[in-house]
């Protein structure tokens, strides 16, 4: 049987056909979901971003003209949706001082390896920062189309990844040098 | 790791060198072990982000994303009707109230006078003749 491509599951959607909608969804969650925990690490709240997500694309439907892919489209949201997130959480730290750190700090344990300090230092970084680094590194966009997605120019994108990236190693050093 | 040098490495990472930065690159691994380690370090932070196997938000997220859109379809029809509802009230509360002025001033109880349809004597209308004001 051919895969039906996203321009029908939208047509159909469009039409009022929930199940092709269901298509699209089961088909591009995984980037999605790469984007929005990457943001936003392993929290309650990734999931209800990543419906959100889903949702704005359901009723943007007729708006969608296929300009971009359809993942393309959606990582655009991601990282908006995200982003929000992100600063709703920035204003409740501030209201609730010390709701994320204690999480924080309660992970910060010399039992740890180099992935749970990856994300924990992952999480530490800006939001610009881990906006370029999730894009980049983590999803393998390239440095072009990372500069693209987020309406910035190439050489601002090159610069937050350097730093992103110095961040990282500063915060992993002792870890790195183990395992160099 | 020299700064410089260190911006240059990662510079080569996500965009293109010129030819002479790419020797001074090369030549400061050959010579640096150093500056090799760091790199190294880097390119192995690099490695570790890499997404290696798609993520996912659990079993059913599809599902519940399109339970969803239909509770929210549901609701769209629920506000209309709620948003409609204060006018059908106002609109009866109208009716009532006319039902009840005629009843009220009505010479006889009959369907007709209640609704407003009463026969008036030909004696009781007024009739003006705007021609004949004018013309006087």
């Amino acid at each position: 049987m051919a895969i039906e491509s996203d321009e029908n599951l939208i047509q159909n959607a469009l039409a009022g056909d929930l199940l092709a909608f269901k298509k699209l969804v089961n088909r591009h969650e995984g980037k999605v979901a790469g984007v929005v925990r990457s943001m936003l690490g392993q929290t309650p709240e990734a999931e209800d971003v990543g419906q959100e997500v889903f949702i704005r694309f359901y009723e943007a439907l007729g708006k969608f003209r296929g300009d971009s892919a359809v993942s393309t489209y959606l990582t655009r949201i991601a990282i908006n949706l995200s982003l929000n997130e992100l600063k709703r959480r920035k204003r409740r730290f501030f209201l609730f001082a010390g709701d994320d750190e204690g999480h924080q700090v309660a992970m910060k344990d010399d039992s740890h390896d180099l992935n749970e300090m990856l994300t924990l230092e992952f999480g530490k970084l800006d939001a610009d920062f881990r906006t370029v680094a999730t894009l980049r590194l983590v999803e393998g966009y390239s440095t072009e189309e990372t500069a693209e997605l987020l309406g910035i120019p190439m050489g601002t994108v090159m610069s937050r990844l350097a730093r992103a990236q110095k961040k990282l190693k500063e915060g992993l050093s002792k870890y790195l040098k183990e395992q160099a | 790791m020299k700064t410089k040098m260190e911006d240059l490495f990662l510079q080569s990472l996500d965009g293109p060198l010129t030819h002479e930065e790419k020797e001074r690159l090369a030549q400061e691994m050959l010579g640096n072990h150093q500056f090799k380690k760091s790199a190294d370090q880097y390119l192995q932070l690099r490695e570790k982000l890499k997404r290696t196997e798609p993520d996912t938000f659990g079993p059913f997220f599809a599902e519940r994303i399109v339970n969803k859109i239909k509770n929210m379809k549901q609701e769209i029809d629920y506000q209309i009707f709620f948003f409609f509802r204060k006018y059908q009230v106002a609109l009866i509360g109208i009716v009532v109230a006319l039902v009840a002025l005629n009843i009220a001033f009505s010479d006889q109880l009959t369907l007709k006078s209640i609704l407003g349809f009463e026969d008036q004597n030909q004696g009781d209308l007024v009739t003006i003749d705007f021609f004949q004001d004018l013309s006087n």
